[in-house]
């Protein structure tokens, strides 16, 4: 103990006792123990001085705080110290917060920046294709779903609507720019893998180097028309993916997991790379993993083929039930065409866009171009080529005889099989002209004149011409009548000849009841005799007169009245037309 | 597969990019090295039977508007350094960049290319100073892109060089 002699050697002398056994006891006590108590001393001393506590827990404070660290105590320690240290930054910004906010200046800079480019971006990625999908029939649906199951809609729309491809996955040496590993997606046609790597490197550095960004923010992608890159780097390698489309923000969590994963696995063999690539042929597989393909439901070149194709079929059924519908009018035109009288449809059909309908139409039927417009139909797109013919429909025998003989008005005609009939009153004239010319008329065969009646002989046997009681002399007044019967005779005698019959009228003497029936007899025949005489003096002839006188036999009226008696008092007429055998 | 990244240094039109069109795989226009300072070719060599995938980072040479990025440079096994004889100052300039690249990435395989060596009547440098570069081991190769003469040799030699430096 070199120490303890030395110091026994600085000791001071002992102490004077009274015994020199006391003395000597001291003194070995002293040898003995003195070195302890000094230490003693040393210990209470620094144990009871609060300076060299602190002197002594300060040169080993870092230390134990390190040492309890590895030991596994990080956790009890950071507990222990959280609270002070809380309280000393809330002190430090309490006094001044200038001094905090310059130490952290440089780190929350970079930080917070990084959080918001990165919450940024995702949320731009997101709210683009939330945008893309929010107006469309889907995204409609998509907002459903998002309703019915209580999820957002962008995670609804993330969820079904990402279309994008990665087509090259590069496993980049971060220091050199050498391509480790190189994988690509199916029928993707790739640059030699080795200059793009170093490419893409370099472009990495030179944006770092321009832009000054400190290494931790690095290039994250470029775009390149359709396609874009992304990049994720590690601390010894880089993952450049090249994506066409938009790929969602959850890919680059895949790109990380991956880099993370091969940097675990293959990170000594990274740190250590002298340009043999073989050593990470095995990262193939993780990097094909990054290969994704994501496809919409249906893709939009594919929904617009079958839209397009839609709105074609839509077309072609429009065009086609259009065609068919016209088509169907002019069937339905010819149809109706064909019914109507005067016209005969002889063939039809369609050709160049324009329909052709040929036959024969009656000049008195109806023009088919005026039945276009009622079916709708266009009558520039019609040629209708209709040759005249004589049509024996009876109506359109009728119009013809109609417009022939132009019958007065109250005769009626009508054509029924051949047969004109006619109906009515008419002047024997007109029914002279009607008896020559009707048989003349296309279509007429026969004639029916039953209802037909000759106004002049209707006149005459309706005349009544009265005489005085007893007397065979006209009554005053009655002369007129008399000249009027006389043209009726005439008119009679004219027809009757352009007919080829015989006109012979019977001028009919009558008497009222009164008087004895001799004398009756001699008067009516006194009185035909008369008008007969008259008759002859207005240029009738004598052959066509008959004259008799039936008395009272055949009264006009009976005779309750001295009216009916007057009446009976007269001269009347009957007309009798019969054929002549033999024709003018 | 082996790959090297090799660099090619020198001043601004010695004719490195003339030195290497002939002779790289080209994927990417020169128009890069006047933007972003660089274009990343290709060249395959064999060395002792052993095929060795050369990426050629062909870098801009520094002039007034452009300094050379060092950061091009990182990772790199190798590189080329290409002088043009008929213009003094440029030898100068390559042993200043080598001073660099030494400084900043230690001394690894390099080569000193004399270009343009079909024009060697119009050579400025002080040859006697290349002879003693020899003598103390810098390795030189006289090329020409003209002419071909002493590229694949130049290639080959790197890589060799790299194959078999300890680094």
């Amino acid at each position: 103990m070199p120490e303890q002699a030395q110091r026994r050697a600085d000791l001071p002398e002992p102490r004077e006792t009274p015994e020199p056994d006391d003395h000597a006891f001291e003194e070995l006590r002293h040898i003995i123990v003195s070195p302890e108590q000094e230490q003693i001393v040393e210990i209470r001393s620094r144990i009871e001085n609060p300076q060299r506590r602190v002197e002594d827990v300060s040169s080993v404070v870092a230390e134990a705080i390190q040492m309890r660290r590895e030991q596994g105590g990080g956790a009890a320690l950071a507990a222990a110290l959280a609270p002070t240290v809380e309280e000393t930054l809330r002190e430090s910004v309490g006094r001044d917060p200038e001094v905090l906010a310059g130490a952290l200046f440089p780190v929350m800079g970079p930080a917070i920046r990084k959080s918001i480019t990165e919450t940024l971006r995702s949320m731009l990625e997101s709210f683009n294709e939330a945008l893309e999908h929010s107006i469309s029939l889907r995204g409609i649906a998509w907002r459903i779903e998002a309703l019915r199951t209580g999820r957002p809609f962008a995670e609804i729309v993330l969820m079904h609507s990402l279309l994008f491809r990665v087509e090259q996955v590069f496993l980049i040496h971060r220091e050199t720019g050498l391509a480790l590993v190189h994988v690509t997606a199916a029928s993707v046609r790739a640059e030699d893998p080795s200059m793009v790597a170093g490419m893409l490197s370099a472009i990495e550095q030179f944006v770092r180097d321009s832009f000054a960004s400190p290494r931790e923010e690095s290039l994250a992608s470029m775009t390149v028309g359709g396609l874009e890159v992304w990049i994720e780097e590690g601390p010894h390698a880089v993952i450049a993916a090249v994506i066409r489309g938009h790929a969602p923000a959850s890919y680059r969590l895949r790109m990380k997991e991956a880099l993370e994963e091969i940097e675990g696995t293959w990170g000594a063999a990274l740190e250590s790379f002298q340009g043999d690539t073989g050593a990470f042929r095995a990262a193939d597989r993780r990097l094909e993993s990054l290969l994704i393909t994501a496809h919409r439901e249906r893709s939009s070149s594919v929904r617009l083929a079958i839209a397009a194709g839609a709105l074609l079929a839509a077309v072609a059924a429009g065009w086609i039930s259009g065609v068919a519908y016209q088509n169907h009018k002019w069937s339905e035109y010819v149809r109706r065409l064909s019914e109507r009288p005067g016209i005969v449809v002889t063939s039809y059909e369609k050709s160049g866009g324009r329909w052709h309908v040929r036959g024969f139409r009656d000049p008195l039927a109806n023009d088919p171009a005026r039945d276009l417009a009622p079916y709708g139909l266009a009558s520039r797109r019609a040629d209708l080529e209709f040759a005249p013919f004589y049509s024996l429909d009876d109506q359109i025998v009728t119009l013809r005889a109609a417009s022939l003989l132009a019958p007065p008005s109250g005769v009626h005609l009508a054509e029924h099989a051949g047969t004109l009939a006619a109906s009515g009153t008419a002047s024997s004239v007109w029914i002279a002209g009607f008896r020559e010319r009707a048989p003349l008329i296309p279509g007429v065969v026969s004639l029916d004149t039953t209802e037909l009646r000759n106004r002049e002989i209707a006149a005459l046997q309706s005349a009544v011409l009265t005489f005085p009681l007893g007397q065979a002399k006209l009554e005053s007044g009655e002369e007129s009548a008399v000249t009027r019967a006389a043209e009726d005779l005439k008119a009679i005698r004219h027809y009757a000849d352009r007919t080829n019959q015989s006109a012979s009228v019977s001028i009919i003497g009558h008497t009222d009841s009164s008087g004895i029936e001799g004398t009756n007899q001699v008067l009516s025949l006194e009185r035909a005799d008369l008008v007969a005489a008259m008759l002859a003096k207005n240029g009738i002839p004598n052959e066509m007169l008959v004259v008799r006188g039936v008395g009272a036999t055949e009264p006009l009226r009976a005779e309750n009245s001295e009216e009916a008696r007057h009446f009976n008092r007269s001269v009347t007429f009957q007309v009798k037309l019969s054929p002549l055998a033999s024709a003018p | 597969m082996l790959q090297k990244k090799i660099c090619m240094l020198g001043s601004f039109s010695v004719g490195k990019t003339s030195l290497v069109r002939r002779f790289v795989e080209s994927l990417f226009d020169e128009r890069y090295q006047t933007t972003i300072g660089v274009k990343v070719d290709k060249k395959v060599v064999q060395v002792d039977g052993q095929e060795i995938t050369l990426v050629l980072w062909d870098i801009h040479g520094e002039d007034v508007f452009q300094k050379m990025r060092m950061t091009y440079l990182r990772g790199m096994s190798g590189y080329l350094l290409v002088v043009d004889p008929t213009r003094r100052a440029t030898l100068e300039e390559a042993l200043g960049l080598k001073a660099r690249v030494e400084e900043a990435l230690g001394r690894i395989p390099q080569i000193l290319l004399l270009n343009k060596c079909d024009l060697i009547a119009d050579w400025e440098i002080d040859l006697d100073r290349i002879g003693k570069f020899e003598t103390a081991g810098q390795p030189i190769i006289r090329t020409s892109a003209k002419t071909g003469e002493g590229v694949e040799e130049a290639f080959s030699r790197l890589a060799e060089a790299m194959l078999h430096s300890p680094s």
